[in-house]
C-alpha cells in the first residue's frame, strides 16, 4: 500500500560528497491513477528522515471513475497550482487550486487529454496541450487559459499528440513537441498563432514556417496509428529512425530547444533563431520529460524504458551520470530554484506505489524517495520547476 | 495547513530578487465588452451569430482585439457555441457563453451571456389522448401541447372550439361537456397550429355503469385492471364508452386505461364516471409483506483496494472479484462453503482497475477489463478456466481500446458464436471482439451513437435474446439489434432498434441545487426482464457538504426506471424505485426479485412480481435491505455497494468499500423464492 502512515519512507545515500538539504524544498505531483496531488516537503523541516509527505488533496469531479491529474505546474508566486485532468468524457479538464488551502478555486474544460501544462512568466496565461491520446489521430490544438478571470481564451491548432511542452523564459514563444508528427511546434505568445515547427525525423531535420499538415506530410509523422497506444514505453523497430518527440525544453538563455526524440533515444537541439538542428546528444532508454538548470549547465532527462535519469553537460553533449530509479516507467522532472536537486516523478506500475526521487545534482546520487499515489506524473517543485527560467 | 503555508512563504524568501512574483500582467485597455444581441435567443436547432466590441474608457472601441466565445458550464449537451461566436443549437435550454475579448500581452477581459434557445413557432398541436365516443352529460377535461416544427415543446395555452357547440361544448381551459347527440370537431389552436379531436356524442341511454372488479382484495404495489360495462335500459351493452378514472383515499396511481395500484395497506375506492353515472369499486388492499429477512452467510474483506464487479462460475464454487483505485488485481475465490469463502489465487495485470469480470456461459474462460495500465494499453485480458479455482491469462485484446475498457460483456448465440461487447472509455464505441477462438481476439465490428463527440459515454451492456441493451451515459437507453433479426442485425454488423433518452437535467435538478453545476449523470446500467428493462442512472453533485470530510463529504444519487417494452420501439416508462439515501448502480433479477448495489444506500432487493407502476419503495415492494459497512475493509464503517450476482439462493454482493458479502435472503411462507 503505498501510503502506509504519514511519514514516508526515505533513503539517504552515503555517497561521498552528498549532503543533506540544508533548506526545505516543497514538490507537488500529480498521480493519475488515484486522483490525488501529493504534497512532499523534502529538507530539515521534515525531520530526521528528511522527506515528509505533507498530505493530498483529491482533484476531480467522478468520485468512482478516475479523472486522472496529468500535468501539474505552479504560478510564479506559488499561491496557485494548476492540473490538468485527462479523462474527461470525453473532454478533460484544467483545474486551479489554492496552494496554501488547497481548496478548489474552479475548472476550466480544455479538449481531448489535456496533458503537459505551464504558466507563463508573468503569471497570466496557462499553456495546456491537449495531448488526444485516445481519439483519432488528427492535428490537436494547444488550450491558452487565462489565469483571472479564469476561462479558456485560445485554443491554437498545432499537430497530431502534442505532447511535453514548455515556454521560453520570456514568454514570447511556447515549444510541443508533436508525437506523431514527428516535429515540435513553435507558437508565438503574442500573436497566439503557430509561428513555426521543426522536423526531427533522422536525415529530414529541417525547420519550416507554419504549423505540421498533419501526420503523413512527407519527412514526418510515426507511419503506425497504433504508435501512440505505448506513450512513450514501445520500443521503435528495427530501421526506425522517427524521433516520437515527447518533451521541448527551451535552454536556460533561451537560444536553443531541446527536444526528447523517445524512439530515437537522443536529444535534438534546436537552434531558435536559425532554426536550424545543433546537434543530437545521446540519452538513455526512451528519453522521456527535460529540465535545465538555470545557470545554463545542465539539462536532466527522464528515461522512461529504460528506469534511469541521465545528467548531461550541455556544453559538451556527455552524459555525466545515468542515475537509475528505484521503480519504472520514469516520468517528470522538476529541478529546484537553486539548481541543487532534481525531483523525478516516476509511475510505477500495476498496484506499487507511484514515486518521486530526489537527485543530487551536485553528486548525481539519489538521496531520499517517497511513496505516493499510483501513476506519479506531472510534478513542480516551488521556487524552481516549472517557475524558472526567468 | 500552517506548516505548508510557512513552508510556502519560507520558499518564496529563498528565493532570488530575480524570482520573486514577476511582474502582473498589464491591465487591458479594453472597458466593456458589447456583445449584440444583448440578451440572445434563438429558435432551438437554429443557429445565431454572436459578435462583440470592445470598448475603452471613453466608449471608444479598441484596435487589434481578439474575440474568443467559450462555452461556460453547462447546456453541454443542447448545443455548441464555437470560438467565433456562432451558436448551433441541439435542443431547447440555456447556453451560458463567456465572451473573451484579449489585447495581447494584456489582461483579458470577459462577458458573459446566455443563449436561450427557445422553441420554433407552433406547428402543430397535439391533444392527449381522449375518449372519442361520448354520452349526454359526460364531461371530460381535454389537454394538449404545442410543438415546434422540429418537434420541441412549447408552453403555450391554447384555445379550444368546438365546431358544434350545441353537441359538445368547449371552454377555454379544455373542459369539454357533451351536450346533444351528434358530430363534432374540437379545435385547440395557437398561433396558426391546431390540432383536432373528433368527437361523437351518443344520446345518454345508460341506465347502468358496472365496474369490473368491483370488489377487489389485493396488496400494495399489485396493479388491478379496472373496466367498465355500460348497458341500456334494454340491457344491451353500449361499447366505446371511457369513464374518468379517479380513487380516494390515499396514495397510489390509477391511469387512463384503468390500471390501479395502491401504495397502502387500506380500503380504497375506484370510480369510473361516464355521463351522469357513476360506478364504485371498493378495493381492500393489505400490506404486500415482501420483507424478508436476510442473513450475512459469508464474508470476504477486503482492504488493499476497493473491490468491483462480482462474478460467479456456472459451477457455483467460484467467484471472481476485480479491484479498483488503483488495484491490479482479480481474485479468484472459493465460495463452494460459502460461510468461508477462500482466495485460491489471483490474476495480477498491468491494470490499475478490474472493474468488470464475466465468464463464457460455459465457464472455461473468463474475461476481465483493464483501466489504468502503466503502458496505456489498456483493454481485456482472456484467462483459461480449466481449472476455475485457479485462472490463467491466454491472450489479451487492446487494439484500439487505449482509453480504458470500462465493461465487458460475453454473449453466445447459436448462429454467430461467442462474442465479447466491451466499452472504449475513450472514444464511447461499442467493440465487438469475437473469440470463438479465445487464444485469438479478433475485433468484427464498433457502433457508436452518432452525436457530436461531446458527451458520449458507453457505461455498460446487456444482452438478451440476441438484442443489446446499451447504457449510453448521455445518450439514455439504446438498443442494438446484434442477432435477434427484428432489424437484421449480427455481431459484425449492429443495428439500432430503438432509443430511449429522458432529460437527466430535470430529473435530477435536486442534485444540480445541491452541489451546483457540472454534476455526473447518466444512463448506466440496463437490465431486460421480461417486457421490462430496467435502467439505472448513476449520478454524483458536483462537489461534497462543504467541511466534511471522509465518507461524509459525499454521496451517491440515482434513479431505477422501469420501461415497458411490450412495444420495444416506443419504451415507455410505467415505475420506478429510489432509495430514501443513496443511488443506484448495478443489478441482478433472478426469478421475480431485483438485486441491488445501491452505494450508500447499501443492498437492496424487491420484489418485482406481477405488473409494474407507480413508486416501487412506496407500494412495499422491497424485500430487503443490508447496510454494508464494515470496520473492516478499505473504507470503514460505510456502505458502498457496487453490485450482486445470484445463484442457488444466495446473493454475492461486492462493496465497493469493504469485498464481498454473501447473503441468504430468507423465504416466508408461501415462498416467493428469490
Amino acid at each position: 500500500m503505498w501510503f502506509r502512515s504519514a511519514l514516508a519512507l526515505a533513503l539517504v545515500a552515503s555517497t561521498a560528497g552528498a549532503q543533506a538539504p540544508d533548506r526545505d524544498y516543497t514538490v507537488l505531483v500529480a498521480s493519475e491513477a488515484v486522483d490525488l496531488i501529493t504534497r512532499i516537503t523534502f529538507g530539515p523541516g521534515a525531520g530526521p528522515t528528511l522527506v515528509k509527505v505533507e498530505g493530498t488533496t483529491k482533484v476531480g469531479i467522478n468520485p468512482v471513475d478516475p479523472d486522472g491529474p496529468h500535468g501539474l505546474g505552479l504560478s510564479p508566486n506559488a499561491q496557485q497550482y494548476y492540473v490538468s485532468t485527462a479523462h474527461g468524457v470525453p473532454y478533460g479538464y484544467l483545474w486551479k487550486i489554492d496552494a496554501k488551502t488547497n481548496e478548489v478555486l474552479g475548472n476550466v474544460e480544455l479538449g481531448n487529454f489535456p496533458a503537459t501544462l505551464q504558466v507563463s512568466p508573468d503569471g497570466g496565461f496557462v499553456y495546456v496541450v491537449n495531448f488526444n491520446l485516445h481519439g483519432e489521430m488528427v492535428p490537436s490544438d494547444v488550450s491558452v487559459v487565462s489565469t483571472d478571470p479564469f476561462v479558456e481564451v485560445a485554443r491554437i491548432q498545432t499537430c497530431t499528440m502534442p505532447h511535453g511542452s514548455r515556454l521560453n523564459p520570456a514568454g514570447t514563444k511556447h515549444y510541443s513537441a508533436c508525437m506523431m508528427d514527428d516535429a515540435v511546434v513553435e507558437i508565438d505568445t503574442r500573436t497566439l498563432a503557430v509561428a513555426r515547427y521543426f522536423v526531427l525525423k533522422k536525415g529530414s531535420e529541417k525547420g519550416l514556417i507554419g504549423a505540421p499538415r498533419g501526420q503523413g506530410e512527407p519527412g514526418t509523422g510515426n507511419r503506425e496509428p497504433s504508435d501512440h497506444a505505448g506513450h512513450g514505453m514501445s520500443p521503435p523497430k528495427p530501421g526506425d529512425v522517427s524521433c516520437s518527440p515527447t518533451w521541448a525544453q527551451p535552454s536556460a538563455d533561451g537560444r536553443s530547444v531541446f527536444v526528447a526524440c523517445n524512439k530515437a533515444n537522443d536529444i535534438v537541439e534546436i537552434d531558435v533563431a536559425s532554426w536550424t538542428m545543433k546537434r543530437r546528444i545521446p540519452a538513455g532508454d526512451g528519453v522521456y520529460n527535460l529540465a535545465v538548470t538555470r545557470d545554463g549547465k545542465l539539462l536532466v532527462g527522464t528515461n522512461k524504458r529504460g528506469k534511469s535519469v541521465s545528467i548531461i553537460e550541455i556544453a559538451s553533449g556527455k552524459e555525466l551520470a545515468r542515475v537509475p530509479t528505484q521503480r519504472k516507467v520514469v516520468h517528470g522532472v522538476a529541478i529546484s530554484g537553486d539548481d541543487r536537486y532534481a525531483f523525478i516523478s516516476v509511475e510505477g506500475i500495476g498496484s506499487e506505489p507511484g514515486t518521486v526521487e530526489m537527485i543530487d545534482l551536485k553528486t548525481f546520487t539519489r538521496v531520499a524517495s517517497a511513496d505516493v499515489g499510483q501513476m506519479a506524473g506531472g510534478i513542480d517543485v516551488v521556487g524552481g520547476g516549472s517557475q524558472a527560467l526567468r | 495547513m500552517i506548516l505548508f503555508s510557512a513552508i510556502v512563504l519560507a520558499a518564496l524568501q529563498a528565493q532570488t530578487p530575480g524570482q520573486q512574483a514577476s511582474a502582473q500582467l498589464p491591465p487591458s485597455p479594453i472597458a466593456k465588452v458589447v456583445v449584440t444581441p444583448a440578451k440572445p435567443t434563438m429558435v432551438a436547432r437554429d443557429t445565431l451569430r454572436l459578435t462583440a466590441q470592445a470598448l475603452d474608457a471613453r466608449g471608444k472601441p479598441v484596435d487589434s482585439v481578439r474575440f474568443r466565445y467559450v462555452q461556460s458550464s453547462g447546456a453541454r449537451f443542447e448545443g455548441r457555441v464555437d470560438t467565433t461566436g456562432l451558436v448551433r443549437s441541439g435542443s431547447t435550454g440555456t447556453i451560458p457563453v463567456t465572451v473573451v475579448a484579449l489585447v495581447p500581452g494584456t489582461r483579458p477581459v470577459t462577458e458573459v451571456v446566455e443563449v436561450k434557445m427557445l422553441p420554433g413557432p407552433a406547428a402543430s398541436v397535439v391533444i392527449d389522448a381522449a375518449p372519442a365516443k361520448l354520452v349526454v352529460g359526460q364531461q371530460i377535461v381535454l389537454s394538449g401541447t404545442a410543438f415546434s416544427a422540429a418537434g420541441d415543446q412549447r408552453a403555450d395555452k391554447l384555445s379550444w372550439k368546438s365546431s358544434a357547440p350545441n353537441v359538445a361544448r368547449v371552454a377555454n381551459d379544455g373542459r369539454l361537456a357533451a351536450l346533444a347527440a351528434g358530430k363534432a370537431t374540437i379545435t385547440a389552436t395557437t398561433g396558426s397550429a391546431s390540432g383536432t379531436l373528433a368527437v361523437n356524442v351518443v344520446p345518454n341511454t345508460i341506465a347502468s355503469v358496472e365496474i369490473m372488479p368491483a370488489t377487489v382484495a389485493a396488496r400494495t404495489g399489485d396493479v388491478v385492471h379496472f373496466s367498465i360495462t355500460v348497458k341500456d335500459a334494454q340491457g344491451r351493452k353500449i361499447d366505446g364508452l371511457t369513464p374518468s378514472w379517479t380513487f380516494s383515499p390515499g396514495q397510489g396511481m390509477i391511469e387512463q386505461d384503468g390500471g390501479f395500484v395502491g401504495y397502502e395497506a387500506r380500503p380504497y375506492t375506484v370510480v369510473a364516471t361516464v355521463g351522469n353515472r357513476v360506478a364504485q369499486a371498493a378495493v381492500s388492499l393489505t400490506h404486500r409483506d415482501a420483507r424478508r429477512q436476510a442473513t450475512v452467510v459469508g464474508r470476504l474483506p477486503r482492504t488493499r483496494f476497493s473491490t468491483e464487479e462480482v462474478w460467479i462460475h456456472p459451477d457455483g464454487k467460484h467467484v471472481y472479484l476485480g479491484s479498483g483505485g488503483g488495484g491490479d488485481v482479480m481474485y479468484a475465490i472459493d465460495v463452494s462453503n460459502p460461510a468461508a469463502p477462500v482466495v485460491t489465487d489471483s490474476v495480477v495485470s498491468n491494470t490499475r482497475r478490474v472493474n468488470d469480470v464475466m465468464t463464457t456461459p460455459d465457464g472455461k474462460f473468463l474475461v476481465f477489463t483493464r483501466e489504468g495500465a502503466s503502458d496505456r494499453k489498456n483493454g481485456i485480458v482472456i484467462c483459461s478456466l480449466e481449472d476455475p479455482a485457479h485462472p490463467k491469462p491466454i491472450a489479451e485484446f487492446t487494439e484500439g481500446v487505449t482509453g480504458g475498457v470500462h465493461s465487458a460483456f460475453i454473449y453466445k448465440q447459436e448462429k454467430f458464436g461467442t462474442h465479447i461487447y466491451l466499452t472504449n472509455d475513450g472514444t464511447g464505441a461499442l467493440h465487438v471482439i469475437d473469440i470463438n477462438d479465445p487464444y485469438h481476439p479478433k475485433e468484427v465490428a464498433q457502433w457508436k451513437t452518432e452525436r457530436p463527440d461531446a458527451g458520449r459515454s458507453l457505461h455498460d451492456i446487456d444482452l438478451r435474446d440476441g438484442l443489446l441493451y446499451a447504457s449510453y451515459w448521455n445518450d439514455g437507453l439504446v438498443i442494438l439489434d446484434i442477432g435477434n433479426g427484428m432489424k437484421g442485425g449480427s455481431p459484425s454488423n449492429p443495428k439500432l432498434v430503438t432509443q430511449y433518452k429522458y432529460d437527466l437535467n430535470d430529473l435530477y435538478r435536486q442534485v444540480e441545487l445541491t452541489g451546483g453545476p457540472g454534476f455526473i449523470r447518466g444512463t448506466h446500467t440496463a437490465w431486460r426482464h421480461k417486457n421490462y428493462v430496467f435502467i439505472a442512472d448513476e449520478v454524483f453533485p458536483a462537489s461534497g457538504v462543504k467541511g466534511a470530510k471522509d465518507a461524509a463529504a459525499g454521496r451517491a444519487y440515482g434513479r431505477l426506471q422501469v420501461l415497458d417494452v411490450t412495444n420495444i420501439e416506443k419504451p415507455r416508462p410505467v415505475a420506478f424505485y429510489e432509495p430514501e439515501y443513496g443511488g443506484v448502480h448495478n443489478v441482478w433479477v433472478a426469478g421475480d426479485t431485483l438485486y441491488m448495489g445501491a452505494y450508500n444506500a447499501g443492498f437492496r432487493a424487491f420484489d418485482i412480481s406481477g405488473d409494474l407502476r407507480g413508486d416501487l419503495r412506496a407500494q412495499e415492494r422491497e424485500m430487503v435491505h443490508v447496510h454494508t459497512g464494515d470496520m473492516e475493509g478499505k473504507v470503514q464503517n460505510s456502505p458502498d455497494t457496487w453490485g450482486v450476482v445470484v445463484k442457488d439462493g444466495l446473493a454475492y454482493v461486492n462493496d465497493n468499500a469493504n469485498g464481498l458479502w454473501i447473503i441468504r435472503i430468507e423465504p416466508k411462507k408461501p415462498d416467493v423464492v428469490p
